[in-house]
């Protein structure tokens, strides 16, 4: 089933020009890589690009940059490292986000997990968050703005749910509850612009919910 | 051309001239007409992938090459950080050369992704091992070829689509992708309101859906 929660118009353009950051990059791609509409509008969006950058006036290369690219091309590649599998009940995503969901993956509290996807160690500026069925997040707001893509199980939030594949904005004028819906975990892939701690923040959110 | 026995060993300096310029001359013969430009770059690419074709590679650096250094340029890069990423740009076209589908890309749209990833991927790189260009991307889904709609690929199209916008479009579609800026910077920049950029932006995409796909969602 195709998304219902699109990212607006012009954050495709960010992502289609290179202007988003790598970390809300990898949400917007995660939704895009199963979203018929938004797919098309960044296909839109390439040929755009590719139309502007064929048309700039060329600025000529070193006079070596030939013969060094002939020579690089006969070497021999380096030997591409063994495709992660997406765990098979998951949108498919990129690559270092499953290196994460692998490597990463702590538990903040009972029935929440945090795996740091991108950013400095400790500083996480994208994470993905797992939380068992039928938990509620605590209320809370946003320092900064954060993009949320559901990878997996759904969340439903001021009425509107939230499953596989769907896109969310959330800013400081966002006061919300999530709760898990439906008999499987939700794990959403995160990012922020303020950096985050994620395991802390998330520990710190559900602390008194479960009495940690 | 593929058989024409330059595509093995190592090439010297004078022989990669010389593949320079039967590249070249091979180029402007397959050029014309000039309508068909497009469809004979992606025809080198897959070339690339059928035959390790090293004279189609040739042609293909030769006009990309300085477009894709000229582009980063454009968004700041430092001449050398341009030339080598350019110099990247082109490797990964070999390379990746298999994956390319003529049908769902232009050459243009096709290297311009490449480029466009590299760049993202290099703010990263100091800290962190190289990804791969595609690694911030999730690739098409072979399973659902009935959801993905056709986007024009042909590249005259594409130009008559962004020479039909407002001029007032055009400059914030130019902006965003060569200024390497937030819409808040290009607000600043033309001193308007930032909703405005935004409204432009959109205007422009919904112009550009309706020129590439026929929708007027
Ligand atoms: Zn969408």
């Amino acid at each position: 089933m195709s998304p219902k929660h699109h990212p607006p118009e012009e954050i495709l353009i960010d992502y289609a020009t290179g202007a988003l950051d790598l970390h809300a990059r990898l949400v917007v791609a995660g939704h895009v890589g199963v979203c018929p509409l938004c797919r098309r509008d960044v296909d839109v969006l390439n040929a755009v690009g590719g139309t502007l950058v064929a048309e700039l006036p060329p600025v000529a290369l070193a006079d070596d940059a030939l013969p060094r690219a002939l020579a690089r091309i006969e070497r021999p590649q380096p030997a591409q490292a063994a495709r992660l599998k997406p765990p098979g009940d998951w949108i498919r995503v990129p690559e270092p986000v499953l290196a994460a969901a692998e490597r990463h993956r702590r538990w903040a509290a009972p029935g929440v997990w945090v795996a740091p996807v991108t950013g400095r160690p400790g500083r996480a500026r994208s994470y993905l968050l797992g939380i068992a069925a039928g938990m509620k997040v605590p209320r809370h707001t946003h320092r900064g703005t954060e993009f949320v893509c559901v990878l997996k199980g759904a969340y439903v939030d001021q009425d509107q749910r939230h499953a596989p594949g769907d896109f969310a904005l959330n800013d400081d004028s966002v006061v919300h509850q999530p709760t898990i819906t439906g008999d499987s975990e939700c794990v959403c892939l995160i990012s922020a612009t303020n950096r985050l701690v994620p395991r802390d923040w998330v520990g710190a959110l559900f602390q008194p919910f479960v009495g940690i | 051309m593929s058989e024409s026995g330059l595509a093995t060993g190592s090439e010297s300096r004078s022989d990669a001239r010389r593949l320079r310029n039967v590249a070249a001359r091979a180029l402007i013969a397959t050029a014309n007409p000039p309508r068909s430009t497009g469809a004979d770059l992606s025809a080198l690419i897959v070339r690339v992938a059928e035959n390790h074709d090293r004279l189609a590679f040739t042609a293909l650096f030769e006009h990309f090459a300085p477009r894709v250094k000229s582009y980063l340029l454009r968004l700041g890069a430092p001449p050398e950080a341009a030339e080598e990423l350019a110099q990247e740009a082109l490797l990964t076209v070999w390379r990746r050369a298999p994956s390319y589908d003529p049908n769902k890309a232009a050459a243009s749209t096709w290297i311009f992704t490449i480029a466009r990833n590299l760049r993202i991927d290099l703010a990263r790189r100091e800290s962190r091992p190289a990804l791969t260009p595609d690694a911030t991307e999730v690739a098409d889904a072979p399973e659902q070829p009935d959801q993905s709609v056709c986007v024009a690929q042909d590249e005259i199209l594409i130009a008559e689509a962004i020479r039909r916008l407002p001029a007032d479009q055009a400059q914030v579609v130019k902006l965003a992708f060569f200024a390497d800026k937030a819409h808040s910077e290009i607000a600043d920049e033309l001193g308007l309101p930032l909703g405005t950029v935004k409204s432009r932006l959109r205007l422009a995409m919904g112009r550009l859906r309706t020129a590439l796909t026929g929708i007027t969602a």
